[in-house]
C-alpha cells in the first residue's frame, strides 16, 4: 500500500521536477514547481510525517512559489522565450547524470543504510515541539534571527534609490 | 516493501535534475527554482532518515525533523534575498540572464 | 612578608604611568617612581622585620634541608602543561623570601631609591627625564622580581627585563653614537650568556620536570640527578651569571655600559644588576655545590677577572671606567669566594660592594656634574672645589680598599678568609695580588684626581645642590655602619654568617694573621701609590718606560676587543652571510616568493579562459565534487 502511494507520488514529483528544469514557458516552470513541492508534502506523509507536510505546503507551496511568482511579474519582459538553455547544457546533463551515479552507487554501498529498520516511526508534533523547543532552542531563536536579517536585507537590497533611479 | 533506500533513490534522482536545472538554464530565477529542488531533495533525505531510524545510532529520533524546519526556514530566507538581488540586477540592466552578470570577471 | 609581589606590581604600574603621561608632568616625573619605591622600602622593611621576630611561627615558612635557612613560600597556581590530571605539570608563579633574596631586595631598593632621589638633581634638565624615571621604574620592578622569584622561569623573565633596563638606559643618550653603540654591544654580550641559562633552564625543566627552585634542589640533593647533568646544568647558568656580571671573558659590555647616564652606572652597573649573575650562582648554589669541577670553574673565572679588571683599572684614566673595571674586579672576586665555599662572604661582599660602589659612582656623578670631565689626568686638585664629594669619594674608595672598620673590610676579609682556608696556594697568593691591586688603584682615584696640584681651571665648576649630596651621604653612613653586622646583626641569632649561610652557620671569627696580613699588603699598596703619584719618584717613571710593552697591553685592554672584532668580521659575519643566503635563497625565494609565483603565472595563464558566467564556475565545482565522491567511492569498494 504504501509503496503504491511512494511510487506514483514520487512518480509525479519527478515528472514535475523534470518539467521545471525543461519547461519553455517560465510560468509553466514556476506551476510544475508548485505541483514539484506539493508532492514532496505528499512524500512526508508518507514518511508519516503530517507537521512538516503542513509546514512544507504553507512555506514552500504558500509562500515560495508566490514570492517567486510576483517576481517574475515584476521582471517580466519579452527576453524569456529567448534565455534558455546556455551554451554548456550538454556537458550539465552528464554532469548530472554522473552526480545521480556516483550518489546512487555510495548509497547502495553503504552499510548504514541497509541495516536501519523497515518500518516507519511516525513524528508526532507533540514530542516534535518539546524536542524544538528544549534541545534546540537556542539554534532555533538564531533562525528566527536569520529571518529578521534576511528580511531587513531584502528590503534595503531591493527597494527603490531615492532619486528614482 | 517500503525502505531507506528508495528514499534515497528518490532524493539523489531530484537533486540531479535540480543540478541540471542550475547548471543549464539561463534565466536567474529558474536557477532558484532549480535550487529549490535540490533543497527538497535533501529534506527527503532528511525526513526518511529520521523516520527510518527510531532514534538508534548517531541521531536521535527527531534530529532529521529539526533540520528539515531549519532548512525550510533558511530557504525562504535565500530565496526572499535571492529574489531581492534579481530585481536590483534587473532594474540595472533590464535582464535576468545570468550571461550578463559577468561584471566579476577582470 | 605576603605582600612583598606588591614591591615589583606598584613599580611597574609607575612606570606605566609615568610612561604615560610623563610628558605632561616633565618636571616632577620622579613623583611617581619615587612614590613606589618609598612603598616598596616601607613594605620591605614591614616584611623584614616580621621575617626577624616571627619565621619560625609563620605558616609558610619553614627551614629548607638542602640551605639550612628558613624560606617562605607564598605562590599561586600559573599554568599547567601537558593534559591535566593525567601526567600533567603544575607550575607555579610565587615569591621566596629568605635571606638571600632579602639581603639583595633590600640593596636593590635602598640603592635604587638613594639613586633616585640624586637623579632629580642630576638629570634634571635633561629632555627625556620622564622617560629616565619610568625606565628606572621598570628596572627597580623587574630587580625585585628576579630577587624574589621562586622559579627559574620567572626567574628568567626577570632576568631579561632587568637586561631590557640596562640596553634603554645605557642607549639613553642615544644621540651619541657611542651611547648606541655601547647599548648594543651590552644587550648582544649578555645574551650570549643569556642563551646558555635559557638552555640551562630547560634542561632543569627536562631532568626535574619543574621550574621550581626547592624542587630542582630536592632533588639534587636526593642524588637523582646524574653528575655530568648536575655539571651541565650549573655550568650553563653559570654562563648566564658571566654574561650578566661580566665576569671574563663577557665582561667587554661592563666599561662600555659607562655610556649611560652616571645614577644608571651607580644603579644599574655597579650595584644591582651585574650583581645579578653573583645572585644567580648564590641561588642555585646547591646545584654548584654538588660539582667539585663547576666550583673550580666559578673559582678561576672569577680569579682571572678580578685580577686581569684589577690591572686594566691602575691604567684606566677614564674615572668611570675605572671605576667600571673595579666593578668586574669586584664581582671577580665575589665569583672567587663562592667558588671557595664562601657563600656568606660572597653575599656579604656583594652587599658591602653595592653599597661602596654606589657612593663612587655618585661621587664621579658629581665631578662629571660639576666639571663635565671625567679624564682623571685632566683633574687634580678637586678637593677644593668639591670639599664633600671628596670625603665622600674617600669613604667609598676607602671602604672598598679594606680599611678596616669600613664595611669593605669586613667582607672582603672573609672572602679571604674562605679562600685561604678552601683553595691551594696559588689561590691565596692571588688573591693577596688582587688585595695589592685593589688598594692600589683606589689610592690611584683619590690621589690623581683629588689631591695634587689642579691642572686646570675650575672657576666654571657648577655648584652641587643639596638633593645630590644627601643621598650620598646616607650612602656614606651605610658604608660605614653597614660592615657590622658581619659581628652583630639585630633580630639574627648573632651575626649575618647566622642570617645568611649555606648547610650550617657560622660566626664571623676574624683571623688575626690573615687581617693583619692583608691590611700590610694595602698599607704598602697605598704607599706605592703616594710614592708614584704624590712624590713622582723618577724609578717608577723609568720602570714605566721599560715595562713599556706589557702597559701598552694593559692599556689596550688585552686587545680582548680587538679580538672580538676580528672574530666578528672574520667568523660570524661570514657564517651570518650563510645563513642570510640561505634564508635569501632557499626560505625566501624558493618556500615563500615560489608558491606565490606559481600561483600567480598559473593565476595570470587561466585569467584569460575565465568567462565571468556563474554556471561555468558551478559545473568546474560538480566536476571536481564527482571526482571526490568517485575517488571516495574507489577507496572504500577497494
Amino acid at each position: 500500500m504504501h509503496l503504491i502511494l511512494f511510487s506514483i507520488i514520487s512518480t509525479v514529483l519527478l515528472v514535475c521536477a523534470v518539467g521545471v528544469v525543461i519547461s519553455r514557458n517560465i510560468v509553466h516552470s514556476a506551476l510544475f514547481l508548485l505541483f514539484a513541492l506539493i508532492s514532496v508534502a505528499g512524500i512526508y506523509l508518507v514518511l508519516l510525517t503530517e507537521f512538516l507536510a503542513i509546514v512544507q505546503l504553507l512555506i514552500y507551496g504558500g509562500a515560495i512559489v508566490i514570492v517567486i511568482l510576483f517576481a517574475l511579474m515584476l521582471t517580466r519582459n519579452e527576453e524569456y522565450p529567448r534565455i534558455q538553455n546556455n551554451k554548456l547544457w550538454p556537458i550539465a546533463g552528464v554532469l548530472a547524470v554522473l552526480v545521480c551515479i556516483t550518489m546512487s552507487v555510495s548509497y547502495f554501498q553503504s552499510g548504514a543504510i541497509q541495516n536501519v529498520p523497515n518500518t516507519i516511526a511516525p513524528a508526532g508534533v507533540k514530542s516534535l515541539g518539546s524536542s524544538l523547543f528544549t534541545t534546540w532552542a537556542i539554534p532555533f531563536e538564531l533562525a528566527s534571527l536569520v529571518l529578521l536579517v534576511a528580511l531587513i536585507g531584502a528590503i534595503v537590497i531591493a527597494r527603490s534609490d531615492k532619486d528614482g533611479n | 516493501m517500503l525502505e531507506l533506500i528508495h528514499f534515497n533513490i528518490l532524493s539523489v534522482l531530484l537533486f540531479s535534475v535540480g543540478l541540471y536545472g542550475v547548471l543549464a538554464r539561463k534565466s536567474a530565477i529558474l536557477i532558484i527554482m532549480a535550487i529549490e529542488l535540490m533543497l527538497n531533495a535533501v529534506n527527503i533525505n532528511f525526513i526518511a532518515a529520521a523516520a527510518f531510524n527510531h532514534g538508534n545510532g548517531l541521531f536521535t529520533n527527531f534530529d532529521g525533523h529539526i533540520l528539515t524546519i531549519f532548512i525550510i526556514t533558511i530557504a525562504a530566507a535565500e530565496v526572499g534575498l535571492a529574489l531581492a538581488l534579481i530585481l536590483r540586477i534587473f532594474r540595472n540592466k533590464a535582464t535576468v540572464n545570468v550571461d550578463s552578470f559577468d561584471i566579476m570577471k577582470l | 612578608m605576603q605582600y612583598f609581589w606588591l614591591i615589583p606590581v606598584i613599580s611597574f604600574i609607575a612606570f606605566i604611568i609615568t610612561s604615560l603621561i610623563g610628558n605632561k608632568i616633565l618636571k616632577q616625573a620622579w613623583i611617581f617612581p619615587m612614590l613606589a619605591i618609598v612603598l616598596g622600602l616601607g613594605i620591605y622593611c614591614f616584611g623584614l622585620t616580621e621575617y626577624l621576630q616571627s619565621r619560625f611561627d609563620l605558616e609558610h615558612c619553614f627551614r629548607s634541608s638542602v640551605t639550612g635557612m628558613v624560606g617562605c613560600n607564598y605562590s599561586v597556581e600559573w599554568f599547567t602543561a601537558g593534559v591535566r590530571g593525567a601526567d600533567s605539570v603544575n607550575s607555579f608563579l610565587g615569591f621566596t623570601v629568605d635571606p638571600l633574596s632579602l639581603s639583595v631586595a633590600g640593596l636593590a631598593i635602598f640603592v635604587a631609591l638613594m639613586v633616585q632621589i640624586y637623579s632629580i638633581g642630576y638629570m634634571k634638565d635633561d629632555p627625556r627625564f620622564a622617560w629616565y624615571y619610568s625606565v628606572q621604574a621598570l628596572f627597580i620592578s623587574s630587580m625585585i622580581l628576579l630577587a624574589l622569584s621562586d622559579n627559574f622561569l620567572l626567574l628568567y623573565v626577570a632576568w631579561e627585563l632587568v637586561g631590557l633596563c640596562s640596553y634603554l638606559l645605557i642607549g639613553f643618550w642615544y644621540e651619541k653614537p657611542e651611547a648606541k653603540e655601547a647599548a648594543k654591544k651590552a644587550f648582544t654580550v649578555t645574551r650570549l650568556g643569556d642563551v646558555g641559562l635559557l638552555i640551562g633552564i630547560l634542561l632543569i625543566w627536562i631532568e626535574v620536570g619543574s621550574f621550581n627552585m626547592s624542587d630542582l634542589f630536592t632533588q639534587v640533593g636526593s642524588g637523582e640527578i646524574a653528575s655530568w647533568t648536575i655539571f651541565s646544568i650549573s655550568g650553563l647558568l653559570f654562563l648566564g651569571a658571566m654574561g650578566k656580571s661580566a665576569q671574563f671573558p663577557f665582561h667587554v659590555w661592563l666599561p662600555d655600559a659607562m655610556e649611560g647616564p652616571t645614577p644608571v652606572s651607580a644603579l644599574i652597573h655597579a650595584a644591582t644588576m651585574v650583581a645579578a649573575g653573583v645572585y644567580l650562582v648564590a641561588r642555585a648554589y646547591p646545584l654548584f655545590v654538588q660539582s667539585e669541577a663547576m666550583m673550580i670553574i666559578v673559582s678561576c673565572v672569577g680569579l682571572i677577572t678580578a685580577i686581569g679588571a684589577a690591572l686594566i683599572c691602575c691604567v684606566s684614566v677614564d674615572l668611570k671606567r675605572a671605576l667600571a673595571y673595579s666593578t668586574i674586579s669586584h664581582l671577580g672576586l665575589m665569583m672567587l669566594s663562592l667558588g671557595a665555599f664562601g657563600y656568606t662572604a660572597a653575599i656579604l661582599h656583594l652587599l658591602a660592594h653595592g653599597f661602596s660602589k654606589a657612593l663612587l659612582f655618585l661621587g664621579s656623578g658629581n665631578i662629571m656634574h660639576s666639571i663635565d670631565d671625567l679624564n682623571i689626568n685632566r683633574m687634580g686638585g678637586l678637593k677644593s672645589v668639591l670639599p664633600a664629594t671628596t670625603i665622600l669619594f674617600c669613604i667609598g674608595a676607602l671602604s672598598l680598599a679594606g680599611i678596616p672598620l669600613l664595611s669593605g673590610f669586613w667582607s672582603k676579609d672573609e672572602v679571604i678568609v674562605s679562600i685561604v682556608h678552601n683553595r691551594n696556594i696559588v689561590f691565596a697568593i692571588s688573591s693577596m695580588v688582587l688585595v695589592f691591586l685593589s688598594g692600589f688603584y683606589m689610592i690611584r682615584l683619590i690621589i690623581v684626581p683629588f689631591f695634587g696640584s689642579p691642572n686646570r681651571d675650575y672657576s666654571h665648576a657648577h655648584k652641587l645642590p643639596f638633593v645630590m649630596l644627601a643621598p650620598m651621604g646616607v650612602l656614606a653612613v651605610v658604608v660605614v655602619l653597614f660592615g657590622w653586622i658581619a659581628l652583630y646583626m639585630p633580630g639574627a641569632p648573632a651575626s649575618f654568617g647566622t642570617f645568611l649561610f649555606y648547610s650550617h652557620p657560622k660566626n664571623f671569627h676574624l683571623e688575626p694573621d690573615i687581617a693583619i696580613i692583608t691590611l700590610v699588603i694595602t698599607l704598602l699598596s697605598f704607599g706605592f701609590g703616594y710614592l708614584i703619584y704624590v712624590k713622582r719618584f723618577s724609578i717608577f717613571q723609568n720602570m714605566r718606560i721599560k715595562a713599556r710593552l706589557i702597559i701598552e697591553i694593559v692599556e689596550n685592554k688585552y686587545y680582548i676587543d680587538e679580538l672580538y672584532q676580528i672574530l666578528v668580521d672574520k667568523l660570524v659575519l661570514p657564517a651570518a652571510g650563510l645563513v642570510a643566503l640561505f634564508d635569501r635563497i632557499l626560505v625566501n625565494d624558493v618556500g615563500i616568493n615560489g608558491p606565490g609565483y606559481v600561483t600567480r603565472t598559473v593565476g595570470s595563464i587561466i585569467r584569460h579562459h575565465i568567462t565571468g558566467r556563474i554556471y561555468v564556475y558551478l559545473a568546474l565545482m560538480t566536476t571536481g565534487m564527482i571526482v571526490l565522491g568517485i575517488i571516495w567511492l574507489g577507496i572504500v569498494i577497494l
